[in-house]
């Protein structure tokens, strides 16, 4: 298998599953919020709003019990980590110079989530919401598309 | 029984690919330690000054370090540990 190949080509997911994202983020506003997807073959099967334990127009972390827990739910239920979604308030649907360093294990190139597509929804014209899905890995940030079914 | 540690995709390239590592140590500082002898750089990959790095979670059984005692949250044979990256950004 060459390095293509293993790359995830697209994000698919059901209508009711990108709602509940718009949801889960627009509840939040003015804040980011931020969730996980799980699922298998790049298809999102379950939708997991997340706590933000740092809740800001300008950052989100992810509680670290809630986080455990979800990692061990998708893998019981037969799922992989197929994507990570975070809201952006005031710029585009586009991983920030932060989202980028936090994909990266501290103080390396290694990616946390290598398999993961980090989904960002952008707020910023809450009328017309943006959500885009992104690889962060190899020191670059490639367009993953999202299909909505 | 020794301890299993559940290591993380971004570290398995200093376990040479292994999933899960096995141990003994009587603490969670002390199996950085004994981790950092078996697989050279993973002390630095886990703690900073002595200390778990910000944005890595370290379980016990499923619990927190954090809401247990740190670094010197006790160990026991048969105990199965977590080396999880946290999940964060903004803007
Ligand atoms: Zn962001």
């Amino acid at each position: 298998m060459t390095r293509d190949e293993e790359r995830a080509v697209a994000l698919t997911i059901a209508r009711h599953d990108l709602t509940t994202i718009l949801d889960h983020c627009s509840a939040a506003y003015p804040n980011e919020a931020c969730g996980i997807l799980g699922g298998t073959n790049g298809r999102v099967g379950k939708v997991y709003p997340m706590r933000n334990v740092r809740p800001s127009p300008v950052s989100y972390e992810m509680d670290a019990a809630e986080q455990f827990r979800v990692m061990k739910d998708i893998r019981q239920a037969g799922l992989v980590l197929v994507g990570i979604f975070h809201s952006h308030i005031s710029s585009p649907a586009y991983p920030s110079s932060v989202d980028v360093e936090q994909a990266y294990w501290p103080g390396t190139l290694f990616p946390n989530y290598p398999e993961a597509v980090y989904v960002i929804l952008s707020l910023r014209d809450q009328g017309q919401p943006v959500i885009k899905g992104y690889l962060i890995r190899d020191g670059a940030v490639s367009d993953v598309p999202v299909n909505v079914e | 029984m020794p301890i299993k540690v559940r290591i993380p995709t971004p570290l398995q390239k200093l376990t040479n690919g292994k999933p899960e590592v096995e141990c003994s140590a009587k603490n969670v500082a002390e199996m950085v330690d004994v981790l950092e002898k078996d697989y050279p750089g993973m002390k630095d990959r886990l703690s900073e000054g002595g200390k778990v790095r910000r944005f890595i979670n370290i379980y016990v059984n499923d619990e927190d370090i954090r809401f247990m005692n740190k670094e010197d949250t006790a160990l026991k044979d048969g105990d199965s540990i977590s080396i999880v990256p946290a999940i964060a950004g903004g803007r």
